[in-house]
């Protein structure tokens, strides 16, 4: 009797009825695939992209230019050169700050490194280029790709006091010690 | 003059089918993407034009405009001639297929809506069809490569074998209609779908659409391709229009197949149902057709590809023998019918 059965299936071709029946249901499944450069994904919120700079509300950068995030690079892809503003007292920044994508491994521990939150991960991937060297960032791209991604900004937390500007600019014009003039 | 009139009618009419069975042939790859993409939960072409409507002719100028290569130590004249071997004997079954029923009127001369009728039908598109594997086998075998040399073997046994079944099959419907003629075929099969060959003749059908499959080269029984395992069979080493060749060959083949299930089978041009008969009968041989290609495409997305000794035994200890025991049972029957008639 189970050989009649067999013989029957193998026969009126069961096994391969049942497979067609199976990819004719999933003309009907609605199609799991993304069609990317028109359809983007949504990406979560602990996403890891192109590391980019922040400001604080009244525009100024948050970097101090204290070279942790350097230090704290496993793949040595950033390069700080710290320096004074010229303009403010006492205020430490990066003079240059470089960020070289191509070597970057979007590990983001400069995020955790960075003592004033001035660095964040943003949700930017697609950075594909015609030129390597358009993947090597300065700050001044970090900054407008962290304008882009970030755009609510946190409140300067020590703003300085009028009467210290002022000073500052008094001193400045009258004190501070030109080079190349003898006073 | 007469005689120029007609010349130039029939070369017209050879171009306007030939025309008709290359556009169907470019939208038969954009619908077999579409349903295999289904299929797998994809959406298949999507970029060229709405839906991707346009990608066979996006796909066309592509291949129009690669470089053309031929191999170092392939056989200049066989590789050239190999893929022209392949594709007339596909393109030229379509002489005797009958599409429709009416002839029409014009300029004082009758356009049937066939090329020609000649009374030796079905043999002459199982001739022509056998010619298809020397192409095969000649581009497989000049080509200088072990990939394309494997394929082409494997092609012509695939194709020899499969052949014999394939016409065996087709003798049920020859011994019903008592002809060899498409035409005859198609007419012997009117008057609803009750006498259609199909369910006179189940056997000898199911036959027949394994063996057509088999003889197109396509999954299950791809072999001679088989990309997972040769790269690409007998074509490895086309480029361009000459790969391009073997494609339409390979469509236009899966076409002719069809065309020929349908008249010899599915009753051709004719109706399911006398009440259907308002709907023109080239509307119902365009949909047989499809419904088979569509199974062809269906049974792509369906089933793994058999190794070789499967499909070898499968034919010469299957295949053959229901198709002998067919004949045998419909000619004695056929003869009593007749004896009594």
């Amino acid at each position: 009797m189970r050989t009649i059965s067999k013989w029957a299936r193998a026969f009126f071709f069961t096994e391969i009825i049942v497979g067609l029946v199976t990819t004719f249901k999933h003309l009907a499944v609605k199609p799991i695939t993304r069609q990317y450069p028109h359809q983007k994904p949504d990406l979560p919120d602990g996403y890891r992209g192109v590391i980019v700079q922040l400001r604080y509300d009244d525009m100024t950068e948050k970097c101090v230019g204290c070279a942790l995030c350097e230090a704290a690079c496993p793949s040595h892809c950033i390069t700080v050169v710290s320096g004074e503003d010229p303009d403010l007292p006492q205020r430490r920044i990066a003079k240059q700050y470089v960020l070289d994508v191509t070597k970057c491994v979007f590990c983001g521990f400069c995020v955790q490194a960075c003592p004033v939150d001035a660095l964040a991960s943003s949700k930017e991937y697609e950075m594909a280029t015609w030129n390597k060297r358009d993947l090597i960032m300065d700050k001044e791209a970090m900054l407008k790709l962290g304008d882009r991604y970030f755009p609510n900004r946190s409140p300067r937390p020590h703003p300085y006091l009028e009467q210290r500007l002022a000073l500052f600019q008094k001193l400045k014009v009258a004190e501070f010690p030109k080079s190349g003039v003898a006073s | 003059m007469d005689l120029t009139l007609k010349l130039v009618l029939i070369v017209v009419q050879i171009a306007a089918v030939m025309g008709v069975v290359l556009l169907h042939v470019a939208y038969l790859t954009y619908m077999e993407r579409k349903i295999l993409g289904h299929m797998q939960d994809r959406l298949g072409p999507m970029e060229v034009g709405p839906h991707g409507l346009l990608q066979p002719i996006a796909d066309g100028l592509k291949l129009f405009f690669k470089e053309d290569i031929i191999p170092t130590g392939a056989d200049k004249f066989l590789f050239t001639a190999a893929p022209i071997l392949v594709l007339v004997p596909a393109l030229i079954g379509f002489a005797v297929v009958p599409f429709g029923r009416d002839s029409i009127s014009l300029f004082g001369m009758t356009i049937n809506p066939f090329i020609t009728d000649i009374n030796i039908g079905i043999l002459y598109i199982l001739a022509f069809s056998s010619l298809g594997a020397y192409g095969v086998l000649l581009g497989g075998w000049a080509s200088n490569s072990k990939y394309s040399l494997l394929g082409g073997l494997r092609s012509a046994a695939q194709v020899i074998s499969y052949e014999l079944p394939l016409g065996m099959a087709l003798v049920g419907p020859i011994l019903l209609s008592e002809s060899l003629s498409m035409v005859k075929m198609t007419t012997a099969q009117g008057g609803g779908a009750w006498h259609w060959f199909v369910f006179v003749q189940p056997v000898a059908f199911v036959i027949y659409v394994i063996c057509a499959v088999a003889e197109t080269n396509r999954l299950p029984f791809d072999l001679p391709e088989a990309e997972s395992e040769l790269v690409a069979g007998f074509f490895t080493e086309y480029s361009g229009m000459r790969f391009a060749f073997f494609f339409l060959a390979e469509y236009a083949n899966m076409i002719l197949v069809s065309c020929i299930a349908t008249a010899a089978f599915l009753g051709g041009w004719q109706a399911p149902l006398p009440i259907l008969e308002f709907i023109p009968p080239i509307i119902w041989f365009l949909a047989k057709v499809y419904a088979i290609l569509f199974f062809f495409i269906w049974i792509r997305g369906t089933l793994p590809r058999l190794r070789f000794d499967q499909l070898m035994g499968f034919c010469w200890k299957i295949m053959i023998p229901l198709a002998l025991a067919n004949i045998l049972i419909t000619s004695v029957i056929a003869y009593f019918v007749h004896a009594r008639g």
